[in-house]
């Protein structure tokens, strides 16, 4: 514990030595198991066995083969939900993390004008998604809106109704609840950086962004991961604010893939493909969290593993 | 440094938490930080005001005013209203439900995350993490249904205890890999040490990861715990009695077949959030102590 | 695989029965309890019955149940009520897992089409022909949307609401004009209105029914009724007629004239955003269901009070073969009764449905709510305020040659689903015309 670099430097070996116990421990891990088995896995299975069905989600299931896979994959909508699935995931990821580091930073220091700051910017994270949509429809009405209430008009466009626009406001508010927690755990990172690494390159002449550059950020580095971690896998079922705010609309322009699934299924009536898309979202989802390990550094453990 | 038991391990030696905050003096003010802090402030602080100033507008002069103008005359119907369709009832309700899902789920994970990540050797557990990580994405739309019927089977329909059950498992998946990582990166050597001294695993998960681990802790425990305050599918579906209703569809009884009555739902916002604020600002310093315990994260 | 249709509960049964706990084995192929979906009373006659919360139908439909149960203290039904989008979310699921109310609350058509082929609702055919005296009692343009293969198999309650043109008429005095009396005068009355810096047409087009409500009535207005039942009916190809690239090139010419309100795509209905740009004036006209009218009275300030509200039936279309009397919205409300409920929930349900549903304390309820009943003989009701509009609702009602539902309930979900994005897409000139009516035909009898 008395070192100061990223504790990556650590040696193998014990991971090997230690590993003969895994019988003492694999009971720890079964009350979480079995009861994400009962209430995930099974309900996961019955998903997969719909998508070889057709059902309209009340009358007999029927079942149908490949058919709904077929309609599923050769859906134009899919490679589009699958796209704007994956945008959402890297804009919301590309504006929060820059913008949560440098606000966690800055909190990071005890002024009490800054706790109180804090305190104001944890507020929109109690917010339920109906919540913010009404909110946010209100604000952003092109008549009633916040253009009419601050007088100016450059703040009266069609916020839902253009394609981008819709994209970029859906991303301004997915950032504007989310960034409050990603920047309170950067700001618990940030206290934990030693100060004598700063001092230390303070002696050097090292000036704040290169010292932001080379001690806090490389400090950072598991944060990051782990918050990164949330945006995306997150950002993958983030159904309910879309859902409420534009709809998938305007026409498909928002239209991810947990919101074409449930549009299918719950809409449409055609439980069969959305359950095809549902399996779809879950392989997405764990090739990412793959992805997300490996981009960890971690690879001596996937290895391990067998991934 | 065997006593790694120690509850708050500093990181260096001469790295005490209050030096920690007395560095920032010393340098130039962080403009670039600071400057987006206060632009954010006004961002995050402009849609919190339009919901507290309509939460006393009525709904007959909601479009007529200046959406960001207060009132001209306060109203507290909305408060009235809100108040009398048993708001309290619900809010206790979402705190059974957040924290009673919430412990256990953090519970579980952690202990499955310490096993996956000490058993690593073990084929069982590694299949096991595969299972978990599989249910990252699980969208709970799609498995609504079969989730419907076994809560049925269980005879909890329209109990509270049926949205807490789904709840945690569907907490676990993200919960264990994100504890998981983090147990990863306490060092072997420590866990030897623990073993050489003579302790078991489960002293070793409760009196080394676990101190070690709080910052992941407090993490998963507050974003599974706002997942958990803002759903709306598990409740709505599994619950029916007005009795069993959660701050979210409490919410819904304020929209109308044909229109929403915006102030009423501004009101019942204002008021559920309120005491949560309240408590985030007395136990802030608690959370954030959470948040800098272990070691160099 | 067989080829026989695995029963739901089975399957899914399957998938639960999976989970091999000992404590869910123990309730094994037994099932769940079709009483409904958690209806706990559970005396013999016993029913539950689901609708919709909020203003202004809740408290109606409270007092119909109280009625009910206060003179039939053996056989109580029990009511909850859902917010709109979360009643199709709970319904659905329920349905699916075969716990749904003894009383199913719907808005008839398509969906009720889909209850039909799937089982879950009662053939009430019969009963009414042994019970005529109730269905004398309900308009027979309201059975429309409740018959499935000439069966009957929802009842018509609560209230018609029409759809209609409100306009303001502060508006029309500000540049001068009369409300249109055609398509043409509409047309001619856009640049006019936007001179005057008013929009010409308020739409809260986010929520895409709402920009449906226009391709209705331009499509009866310029071919009749007949276009659209061969849709319903689910004649290959008909959405290929003239007259419907005609009517979509007459939408997209009034949004490319301006016609609707700047930003209309994101302005939403759930807020009533639309109807506040018409009764503070930002708006001169409005094309919205009878509901309306309620809401406009009471956030609108002194503005109904006043007389400044105007309302018309849809206006003709130059050389359009429509008769101009048509109109379309919802000819009613719909409660069906379970086919999976108990007997004796299901008696109680028709006993439900031949007594307080038809009774007068019904009838005034309705009419108190600001709506035209579906039951006959309320005219003598309409009295105060809201008199001429009742009057002129049911006008509109009763006089319509044919009073088409809409189309969004009248087709199946599947359809319904592509058609509302489609509507969203033509009026954001996403699509041509000829793009739209062949997205359409691809769904047509799905």
């Amino acid at each position: 514990m008395t070192t100061i670099a990223p504790p990556v430097v650590r040696t193998k070996e014990p991971s090997r030595s230690s590993g003969g116990r895994s019988g003492s421990v694999l009971w720890m891990a079964l009350p979480a198991f079995v009861w994400f088995v009962i209430f995930g896995i099974v309900p996961l299975l019955g998903v997969l066995a719909l998508s070889f069905t057709t059902w309209n989600g009340i009358g007999e299931i029927q079942p149908s083969g490949l058919d709904s896979w077929k309609a599923t994959l050769t859906d134009p909508g899919l490679p589009h939900a699958l796209w704007v699935t994956f945008l959402i995931m890297a804009l919301s990821w590309a504006v929060q993390t820059p913008m949560s580091i440098l606000i966690g930073v800055f909190l990071a220091t005890s002024k009490r004008y800054r706790e109180f700051l804090a305190v104001l910017f944890f507020i929109p994270l109690l917010l339920s998604s109906a919540a913010i949509a009404i909110t946010y429809k209100a604000l952003l009405d092109p008549n009633f809106g916040l253009g009419t209430g601050l007088g100016i008009e450059l703040l009266n466009q069609d916020w839902l109704g253009n394609s981008t626009l819709a994209m970029a406001t859906l991303i301004f508010i997915v950032s504007w609840q989310f960034i409050p927690f990603h920047s309170l755990i950067y700001q618990g990172a940030v206290r934990q950086i030693p100060t004598s690494m700063y001092e230390a390159s303070q002696i050097d002449g090292a000036g704040r962004v290169r010292q932001f550059f080379s001690i806090t950020l490389p400090q950072l580095k598991y944060t990051i991961i782990t918050s990164s971690t949330l945006m995306v896998v997150g950002s993958l079922t983030f159904f309910d604010l879309i859902y409420v705010l534009t709809a998938g609309g305007p026409g498909d322009a928002t239209r991810a893939l947990a919101l074409l699934m449930y549009q299918q299924g719950f809409q449409a009536n055609l439980m069969g493909p959305a359950s095809a898309i549902a399996v779809i979202l879950v392989l997405v989802g764990l090739g990412l969290s793959l992805l997300l390990r490996r981009l960890g550094g971690r690879g001596d453990e996937s290895q391990l593993e067998g991934a | 440094m065997a006593t790694v038991t120690s509850h708050r391990p500093s990181p260096t030696v001469s790295g005490t938490p209050g030096g920690t905050r007395k560095r920032n003096k010393a340098m130039s003010y962080n403009w670039l930080g600071g400057g987006l802090s206060w632009v954010w402030l006004f961002v995050v602080m402009l849609p919190i005001y339009w919901i507290v100033i309509t939460s006393f507008k009525t709904q007959a002069n909601y479009f007529i005013t200046n959406p960001l103008a207060p009132p001209s005359e306060l109203t507290f119907e909305n408060y009235k209203t809100v108040i009398e369709s048993d708001i309290v009832r619900y809010f206790i309700n979402s705190v059974i439900v957040t924290v009673g899902a919430v412990i256990p789920a953090v519970a579980v994970s952690f202990m499955a995350a310490y096993a996956i990540v000490r058993g690593s050797n073990s084929r069982i557990l590694r299949g096991m993490n595969w299972v978990f990580l599989m249910g990252l994405a699980i969208p709970l739309q799609a498995v609504i249904i079969p989730v419907y019927l076994i809560i049925i089977r269980l005879q909890m329909y329209d109990t509270l205890a049926a949205i807490i059950l789904p709840s945690i498992a569907f907490a676990i998946p993200l919960s264990v890999l994100v504890l998981s990582n983090f147990i990863r990166d306490v060092p072997k050597e420590l866990f030897e040490s623990m073993r050489m001294d003579g302790a078991s695993e489960w002293g070793t998960m409760w009196r080394l990861a676990f101190p070690l681990t709080r910052p992941a802790l407090v993490t998963v425990t507050i974003y599974n715990g706002l997942g958990i305050w803002n759903g709306f599918l598990l409740p709505l579906v599994l619950t029916q009695s007005p009795d069993q209703r959660t701050v979210p569809l409490a919410l819904a009884t304020f929209s109308g077949q044909f229109g929403v009555n915006v102030p009423a739902i501004a009101a019942s916002v204002t008021l559920t959030t309120l005491p949560i604020v309240l408590l985030y600002a007395i136990g802030r310093r608690q959370l954030l102590s959470g948040l800098t315990a272990g070691f160099s994260k | 695989m067989t080829n026989n249709p695995i029963s739901r509960r089975n399957f899914l049964g399957l998938a639960a029965g999976a989970a091999g706990a000992a404590a869910l084995a123990a309730c094994g192929s037994s099932g769940p309890s079709n009483s409904g979906g958690g209806s706990t009373g559970g005396g013999g006659g016993a029913a539950s019955y689901w609708s919709l919360s909020g203003p202004p139908g809740e408290p109606y439909r409270q007092a119909a149940i109280d009625r009910f149960n206060k003179a039939n203290p053996d056989s109580k039904i029990t009511p909850t009520f859902f917010q709109n989008d979360a009643y199709k979310q709970k319904i659905k699921t329920a349905l699916g897992a075969n716990q749904g109310p003894t009383m199913i609350w719907g808005w008839g058509g398509g969906g009720l089409k889909e209850y039909v082929n799937s089982n879950q609702v009662e053939d009430l055919t019969d009963w009414l022909a042994q019970n005529a005296a109730v269905k004398d009692k309900i308009l027979s343009s309201s059975f429309g949307a409740g018959t499935v293969n000439n069966k009957v198999y929802a009842l018509p309650v609560e209230t018609v609401q029409p759809i209609v043109l409100f306009y303001n008429k502060e508006a029309f005095s500000k540049i001068g004009a009369e409300p249109p009396k055609s398509w043409g005068e509409i047309m001619s009355l856009v640049p006019k209105f936007n001179a005057q810096k008013i929009a010409p047409f308020s739409l809260a087009g986010q929520s895409r029914w709402t920009n449906m409500m226009w391709l209705e009535f331009l499509l009866d207005r310029t071919a009749g009724s007949e276009v659209f039942d061969r849709v319903f009916a689910g004649e290959k190809d008909a959405w290929s007629d003239p007259a419907v690239l005609d009517m979509l090139q007459k939408v997209q010419d009034l949004v490319k004239a301006n016609g609707f309100i700047k930003g209309f795509s994101s302005i939403a209905a759930d807020s009533n955003a639309d109807q506040a740009l018409l009764y503070t004036g930002k708006a001169a006209m409005m094309v919205h269901g009878s509901w309306s009218y309620g809401i406009q009275k009471e956030q609108g300030g002194n503005f109904v009070k006043d007389g400044k509200l105007g309302w018309m039936n849809f206006p003709p279309v130059e050389g359009g073969k429509g008769d101009p009397t048509n109109t379309v919205g919802n000819p009613g409300q719909y409660l069906s009764i379970s086919s999976k409920a108990t007997a004796e929930a299901k008696e109680t349900a028709k006993k439900f449905f031949s007594t307080t549903l038809v009774d007068d304390e019904e009838k005034a309820g309705w009419v108190k709510s600001g709506g035209v009943p579906v039951l006959k003989g309320a005219e003598s009701l309409f009295t105060g305020d809201d008199a001429q509009f009742l009057k002129d609702m049911a006008g509109i009602a009763n006089g319509a040659k044919t009073f088409a539902q809409s189309w969004d309930q009248a087709l199946s979900p599947t359809a319904a689903e592509t058609l509302l994005d489609n509507i969203a897409k033509l009026f954001q000139l996403q699509v041509s015309p000829q793009q739209w009516v062949d997205a359409m035909n691809g769904v047509i009898g799905k």
